[in-house]
């Protein structure tokens, strides 16, 4: 593979800009170089067989049936040096404790709402703010047992914080099995290279479900509620459940009875669940409290939850910092509950609510991306500087609309990696994100799931437009001999 | 275990076998064809009864009623579209439950239902002809018992899997019935009276290859092929893993270890003493479909007695 034409226009994962590799990456671009292009496409063939046998699938539904689609994988892992690593960890430690606090406080006395550090104006128009949330007390104070946040690299190679997800978020599986088969692809660099396992998730995902057991003590009954299998993620929730032994329950699986208790319909009878690992949205979770027409949900499950007796994860309402303008308080909240300052810096934000930064965005759209508070999957977004007039016209229009609704970040040229493509290796942005679980203890995932653009020069890394995905390595440069 | 896993998992086991009972049907009627002299004559349509899909046939195609040819028959029974009791049916809807349970069961299980149905997508049309029908057959035959053969190679024991049992032992008595059923309505036509008695001789060979039963039929019985003979040993044998009665009796003994429910024992000791006190010599005088029948109406109750008592909790 050749190397010698590789140029990227902003920061890259591997290349430095003189061309010569990052010293973590070394070992693995000068095995790239030695390989020739048949060999390279023969491993990349060998990768696709064996996402493809191993099921790495997303379902994708079109035309009245679903597809189950593989998730174009890219062999070239990113590489992030160890040391580096541990910063951001630490960075996302701190995040998700800040994070959790909030919740729990804008569920119970609202005090950073009454030290005026946050306007309590934006819970009133938030639409993941659930009233029927207020005054419960979540199994060891944590309501986000599960956030996978979306970490980007400016041009500058400075790691921001770009959005956490709080709610349901997907993608952990593509990390596992992206990693199986890049093992199978490249055995001899896990031989010569440190190169830090990730396959520690799933029992540390186990572990912080089995320690929101309202039964402390006996051995929890765990279940993964799907909404079934024309979900673009059902792949994930199968793996998951079987990776960590629960069971994968759908919504008509599982009725509340009359003493408040969640239980399975199983061949035996009524089996009574302690915790349930849920992926499907609040709104469609219980059609007592919130959509009276779903059918994915389970009737009572809050009322269930509410009286101690069942836990959920993530805590309904958990969204309400799922919130694009809610994130621009993040630094705030972690030096106001944590007196300490952010270590992973957030992507400079303006938000359309205030007066200063609406005018500031209304004059410079055409250099900044619009994002609407709670949208994910980067649909309903503006990336400016790639939007005709016209559309930064209706864009204005909709924020002079509803400022609550929208905030704006300044276009970040993304880092880049090399993909293999037919014109040899190419750059393409990408972000990351890891998974981080809280529970008794917090665990972040060793590096996370690479999201790469396939298309050049594209932004959008996300799976439902065109987006793959990378390894990850972490690598460990201490210990090279 | 879930009923609604348990409901999936007995479903899943009865259309693989359903599929490779259906291939095997259609293999040996069409090898059965080749042998017959020119004076007799293969009749197809008996097999859309066998399947239990008279009125969708009769929709499909309604000028060939009783002369249905080979062709029609067979491309119903293989990959119509509109029949789904056809092959390419039952392992669709195999593959579609499994989509469901796939963390139940192993992975290659999945990869081999996976590969049938993308052998018969791909394969189909072509597997129609006779040139190319048998070689079809059999690797669809081959996609199936791969599957059995990964249940019980690497499925624990545990009551899931008591169900898949559940559902192959009663599927296979079902089939059996269903395939004694058609070889009793007079596939073959003679054409004079004298040559009647060796026709049937070769029907009940083929009713037999139909259920892979012919080799351990010689084996056991020792005797030319007789209609009641070829009726007892496809009733009435204990050793026999596709025989009526050593399906039922299978699932005399699978049930201590699944919950127990004193209605399904029930039903199924009544459909058992009905296949132990069968007269195979005087079933094979006289028509033994109305008996299949009683049978098959058996089975039915007793599916709904399984369906009750533990899918619907």
């Amino acid at each position: 593979m050749d190397w010698g034409k590789y140029r990227s226009s902003s920061w890259d994962e591997l290349i430095q800009a003189d061309g010569r590799p990052r010293p973590a990456a070394r070992p693995l671009v000068e095995y790239l170089a030695g390989l020739s292009g048949r060999e390279l496409a023969e491993r990349q063939v060998a990768a696709d067989v064996a996402a493809r046998v191993m099921g790495v699938t997303f379902t994708v539904y079109t035309e009245g049936r679903n597809v189950d689609r593989t998730l174009p994988f890219d062999l070239i892992p990113r590489v992030i040096e160890r040391r580096e690593w541990e910063r951001t960890e630490a960075g996302l430690r701190q995040r998700i404790r800040a994070l959790n606090l909030f919740i729990g406080d804008i569920y119970g006395e609202q005090k950073i709402v009454r030290d005026k550090v946050f306007p309590g104006a934006l819970l009133k128009e938030s639409v993941n703010f659930r009233k029927q949330c207020v005054g419960v007390k979540p199994p060891l104070g944590v309501w986000a047992h599960i956030c996978g946040s979306d970490l980007v690299r400016d041009a500058a190679g400075t790691l921001y914080a770009l959005e956490d997800n709080l709610r349901i978020p997907s993608g952990v599986s593509y990390m596992l099995e992206n990693r199986l088969v890049a093992k199978r692809v490249f055995p001899e660099l896990f031989e010569t290279s440190t190169i830090l396992p990730v396959d520690a998730y799933p029992s540390q995902l186990y572990d912080t479900l089995a320690a929101l057991s309202p039964r402390p003590g006996d051995t929890p009954v765990i279940a993964l509620l799907t909404p079934g299998i024309y979900n673009s993620a059902y792949f994930e929730h199968c793996y998951l459940a079987q990776s960590m032994g629960i069971e994968l329950v759908e919504g008509g699986d599982l009725f509340v009875d009359d003493d408040d208790c969640t239980y399975m319909r199983t061949v035996y009878g009524p089996q009574r669940v302690d915790v349930i690992y849920r992926r499907v949205d609040d709104l469609f979770i219980d059609p007592e409290v919130f959509h009276p027409e779903s059918v994915l949900g389970v009737k009572g499950l809050i009322r269930s939850w509410r009286a101690g007796k069942v836990a959920l994860a993530n805590a309904p309402g958990a969204g309400v910092a799922d919130d694009k303008v809610v994130f621009a308080y993040v630094p705030k909240m972690i030096r106001y509950y944590l007196g300490e300052d952010a270590i992973l810096p957030n992507v400079p934000s303006y938000l359309c609510s205030e007066k200063k930064d609406r005018d500031y965005v209304l004059a410079h759209i055409h250099e900044l991306v619009v994002k609407p508070a709670n949208e994910s999957g980067g649909y309903g977004m503006l990336i400016g500087p790639r939007a005709t007039k016209r559309q930064h016209e209706q864009f204005r229009k909709l924020v002079l609309a509803n400022p609550r609704n929208y905030m704006a970040q300044p276009t970040l040229s993304l880092s880049t990696a090399p993909i293999i493509t037919d014109q040899g290796p190419q750059p393409r942005h990408l972000d990351l994100r890891p998974f981080v679980l809280s529970g008794r203890d917090i665990h972040v995932t060793t590096g996370g799931l690479t999201r790469v653009a396939m298309k050049r020069n594209s932004l959008v890394v996300n799976s439902s437009q065109g987006g793959g995905a990378k390894d990850t390595w972490i690598v460990d440069l201490d210990e090279v001999a | 275990m879930l009923s609604r896993v348990a409901d999936n998992l007995y479903w899943f086991s009865r259309y693989i076998r359903r599929a490779e009972n259906t291939a095997r049907l259609v293999g040996v009627s069409g090898q059965l064809q080749l042998d017959l002299p020119r004076s007799a004559r293969f009749a197809w349509r008996p097999l859309v009864e066998t399947v239990g899909a008279a009125d969708a046939f009769a929709k499909l195609y309604p000028d060939s009623a009783d002369s249905a040819s080979e062709a029609d028959v067979v491309r119903f029974l293989l990959v119509d579209p509109g029949n789904p009791l056809s092959l390419r049916g039952s392992v669709r809807n195999a593959r579609e439950i499994l989509r469901t349970i796939r963390d139940t069961l192993p992975q290659e299980v999945w990869e081999a239902v996976n590969d049938i149905h993308l052998y018969i997508d791909e394969h189909g049309e072509r597997g129609l002809g006779r040139r190319y029908r048998l070689d079809f057959i059999n690797h669809v035959i081959d996609g199936c018992l791969r599957v059995s053969g990964l249940l019980t190679a690497n499925v624990s024991r545990d009551v899931g899997y008591q169900f898949l049992r559940l559902g192959t032992a009663l599927e296979q008595a079902d089939m059996t019935t269903r395939i004694i059923d058609a070889g009793s309505s007079g596939l073959l036509r003679a054409r004079s009276g004298e040559d009647e008695e060796a026709f049937r001789a070769m029907q009940w060979m083929s009713v037999l290859r139909s259920l892979a039963a012919y080799q351990m039929y010689r084996r056991h019985v020792r005797q030319r092929v007789t209609p009641e003979l070829a009726l007892r040993f496809l009733l009435q044998n204990d050793q026999f893993p596709r025989s009526v009665l050593f399906c039922l009796s299978r699932g005399i003994t699978i049930l201590p270890s699944m919950p127990s429910r004193d209605a399904v024992g029930a039903s199924l000791k009544r459909v058992l003493d009905l296949v132990r006190k069968a007269d195979p010599v005087k079933l094979a005088k006289g028509d033994p479909r109305p008996f299949m029948d009683q049978l098959q109406r058996g089975f039915g109750s007793l599916h709904d007695t399984i369906h009750e008592a533990y899918f619907r909790t």
